[in-house]
């Protein structure tokens, strides 16, 4: 895996965009932002909607992840280029989860509708019309997924990274004040958890930084790169772009993103939490 | 990290709009101004160029320290809005043509402070 097999620029896609084969989706959380205006022959698909059980705390199931693709028009053997807006984190989220349901051949477009909008690229609002397929997708790949059990279990054993804000971190702070539903029942973080934001990995632009500058800003903050790691935030996407980070780029072995993350970890009883800025 | 850094999350949770937050983590548009803080200590702000607003762009704000707190897309008037913590940052403005600019900005909790960045 190298950078060049995940990642493609702008340049690329204008060179390429409407390519047999090549599908365009936009990722965001704000779903709006599809509707104002998204690059030519683009589809939209919505995180939390359609990605998201709407029952269940948990993924839409593998059949429903078919029928999604499918609907879209995306074939399992297209090249699927994903972007959207806050430096791509739900971009990264769904890469990852196109990966969980095991499609092939998915790439991120660096710098993602940011850098996009500021080289004054071409926007449209017209939606492309895409044949329905028959995708299929396959049982979830949970390697690269971790549960809560299994990060109980790492503590203290493989790498934790919390890529919140150094205040989630801390414990000072929740949630968001507006999101009283996904509020954990206690600040703070998993103990032995090294706290690197995910805004550490990219460039003002929202490109992501070259492989030695990620390594080194992992290095710095205890991360050991021969052991297994597990990344989580709050709800799992901050932390998908730091797995797409490890993974992808730096091509890290067992990497895990740990989607239940602190919504999840700080509501449970009788674990271990650690406050304060350290680890 | 600091006191002053210590809320700085608030800034990238709290940034203004409604739809955006719903999703949790992110940078929510820019929405329109307001004008009682209430507890908060807001920034907000137009950014304009040759007297019109840029409606294509990004306000980041980063703390004491320079490092990255908070992103949101401009509105269509340009507007954009944090809820940050008392203490000084720094807004920096990215637009379409290598546009970049920043300033120092001093918040407090109850007052909102009003920026016209023009670039």
């Amino acid at each position: 895996m190298s950078r060049s097999d995940v990642l493609v620029d702008a340049d690329w896609v204008e060179a390429h965009n409407g390519d047999p084969g090549l599908v365009l989706v936009e990722v965001d959380e704000d779903t709006s932002a599809y509707d104002k205006g998204h690059i030519r022959n683009a589809v939209k698909i919505d995180w939390k909607k359609d990605l998201q059980d709407p029952v269940r705390r948990d993924f839409v199931d593998s059949g429903g992840f078919a029928a999604l693709l499918s609907q879209r028009g995306i074939s399992n053997d297209d090249t699927v280029v994903l972007y959207g807006g806050n430096n791509n984190w739900f971009a990264a989220y769904a890469y990852w989860y196109f990966k969980l349901y095991g499609h092939q051949d998915v790439k991120l477009l660096d710098g993602g509708r940011k850098k996009w909008e500021l080289e004054s690229r071409e926007l449209v609002t017209e939606v492309p019309k895409r044949e329905a397929t028959s995708y299929t997708a396959q049982d979830q790949d949970l390697s690269i997924r971790a549960f809560r059990d299994e990060v109980l279990a790492a503590i203290g054993k493989e790498n934790l990274v919390d890529v919140r804000s150094p205040d989630e971190f801390a414990g000072r702070l929740l949630a968001p004040a507006h999101l009283p539903q996904e509020q954990a029942q206690r600040g703070g973080h998993i103990p032995t958890a090294r706290n690197v934001p995910w805004s550490k990995a990219a460039e003002e632009d929202g490109t992501f930084k070259s492989d030695d500058a990620l390594r080194a800003v992992y290095s710095e903050a205890g991360v050991d790169f021969g052991i297994d790691t597990i990344a989580y935030c709050r709800i799992g996407e901050r932390s998908a772009h730091t797995w797409f980070v490890f993974h992808e780029l730096l091509g890290q072995p067992n990497v895990k993103n740990y989607d239940g993350s602190w919504t999840e970890y700080g509501s449970l009883v009788g674990v271990p939490i650690k406050t304060g800025d350290e680890s | 990290m600091s006191a002053g850094a210590g809320s700085t999350q608030a800034a990238g949770t709290q940034a203004a709009g409604t739809q955006a937050v719903a999703a949790g983590c992110g940078a929510p548009a820019g929405g329109a101004a307001i004008t009682d803080a209430g507890n908060q200590a807001v920034v907000q702000g137009q950014v304009t160029k040759d007297g019109s607003p840029v409606g294509t762009g990004y306000a980041r704000l980063l703390n004491g320290d320079g490092e990255f707190v908070a992103e949101v897309p401009l509105g269509e008037d340009g507007g954009f809005r944090f809820f940050a913590a008392p203490g000084t940052w720094t807004l920096r403005i990215l637009a379409p043509g290598g546009v970049r600019a920043q300033q120092a900005v001093s918040a407090a909790t109850g007052k909102i402070v009003n920026l016209e960045v023009a670039v």
